[in-house]
């Protein structure tokens, strides 16, 4: 095996899960999301000179696959996504699963969902995920502090009428 | 008490984090499979190139030109159409398209001529592109969003490439002297602004496919205005009427 097979190889294990679960939060779909990152994780390989000097080649992955998922449902004449079956359902996830979190995470406007899943999922600052989405980091906030927001509004709805009773 | 209060933006990321990391999801597959899919498109894609190159390759070794840099290049067939008046550049073609290793793409445009078969090698390399020299650009085109400059602040306003043009267009914009090899490049910010070319001068630009969204496409469009050729690259929505 080659140096750069070798390398490419080690950031591939590494990588695919946090890569992987950033599309998911982002597409809904773990199975739609398995065949974008696989697919991205090919060109990174194809580009691996390129994507290996990428200051955030995880993010490099991330943005491919979701570029791929864009056209991907632009063949497929689905203007809205999230809009129907390609969502995993909440009646497909193992129990146990905060379902009605994940559910007002997929209704979050798709910029708010990747700013989220870039986050959490590849530990990214603010700049640099300005950098990979091609938007102003105050942009970055603003679709952050309202994805939260909204999040917020999600999880505690139910305590906040116990606490004012 | 509002439990709102309680819950930190860090807490709720945790929350949502804990939520999507509890989905199951498919297991990575074996890196072999990944490797292998890669290494097979890279040889279609030269076999591609090599395919189209054959004329050109002759044309490279009549005309004496060495200049390229990857291990594939093209030229215009028909490079007779293609040279200039000036004795001092018969020995160059149009144009030239090379692949370089990291699967970048190089255009070296000598002469504005011969859009077409510029526009159709590069297709043929797999870069959905629209072509025009000296006429305007194609009205079938959609500027794709962040795919063109926009004038930054200042007196003269400079032209602000945005980070999609930085990325589709890695490599400074060039305008090399006047005789390719001799005198110091003069090079200019990525991808803009644009520079008068030819005659003399030549236009380097290299293109990043793997940076382009997938719907997307290059645009080369060179206008005639005031008697100066002036080329500024464009990223543009991909169509069968733009880019084919």
């Amino acid at each position: 095996m080659s140096s750069e097979q070798a390398e490419f190889t080690e950031f591939f294990q590494a990588s695919w899960e946090p890569c992987l679960r950033a599309v998911v939060a982002v597409v809904g779909s773990p199975q739609l999301a398995e065949d974008q990152v696989a697919e991205a994780f090919t060109r990174a390989w194809m580009s691996w000179r390129k994507v290996s000097h990428h200051p955030a080649p995880r993010a490099w992955v991330v943005r491919t696959a979701l570029n791929t998922g864009a056209s991907w449902w632009r063949r497929r004449s689905l203007e809205l996504p999230l809009a129907d079956h390609d969502v995993t359902a909440p009646g497909d996830l193992a129990s146990g699963l905060d379902v009605a979190l994940l559910t007002a995470i997929w209704r979050l406007p798709r910029r708010q969902r990747e700013v989220i899943a870039l986050r959490i999922f590849l530990d990214l600052d603010t700049d640099t995920i300005a950098r990979q989405m091609r938007i102003e980091a105050g942009t970055v906030r603003m679709h952050l502090s309202r994805g939260v927001a909204a999040l917020r509004h999600e999880l505690t709805p139910d305590k906040t009428t116990e606490a004012s009773q | 008490m509002n439990v709102h209060d309680e819950m930190s933006d860090a807490d709720v990321l945790r929350a949502a984090a804990d939520s999507l990391s509890a989905i199951p999801v498919p297991s990575a597959p074996d890196t072999a499979t990944i490797i292998t899919t890669g290494r097979a498109r890279r040889r279609r894609r030269r076999m591609a190139g090599l395919s189209i190159a054959g004329t050109a390759a002759v044309t490279v070794v009549a005309l004496g030109l060495s200049g390229a840099v990857g291990s594939i290049s093209h030229q215009p067939s028909g490079s007779t159409s293609h040279q200039p008046t000036h004795p001092a550049h018969a020995q160059l073609a149009a144009w030239t398209v090379t692949r370089l290793a990291d699967g970048d793409i190089s255009v070296t445009i000598n002469q504005f001529k011969d859009p077409a078969g510029l526009q159709s090698t590069l297709r043929a390399d797999g870069v959905p592109a629209s072509v025009t020299f000296a006429s305007q650009r194609d009205q079938a085109c959609q500027p794709y969003p962040g795919g063109t400059v926009s004038p930054g602040s200042g007196s003269p306003s400079p032209l602000r490439p945005s980070a999609l043009l930085k990325q589709v267009f890695p490599d400074p914009y060039q305008v090399l002297g006047p005789t390719p090899g001799t005198g110091p490049a003069r090079m200019v910010k990525a991808p803009g602004p644009p520079s008068p070319t030819p005659s003399g001068n030549r236009i380097v630009i290299v293109i990043d496919p793997s940076a382009l969204p997938r719907n997307a496409g290059v645009q080369l469009a060179s206008s005639n205005a005031a008697a100066t050729n002036l080329l500024l690259p464009a990223v543009v929505y991909a169509s069968p009427q733009c880019t084919g």
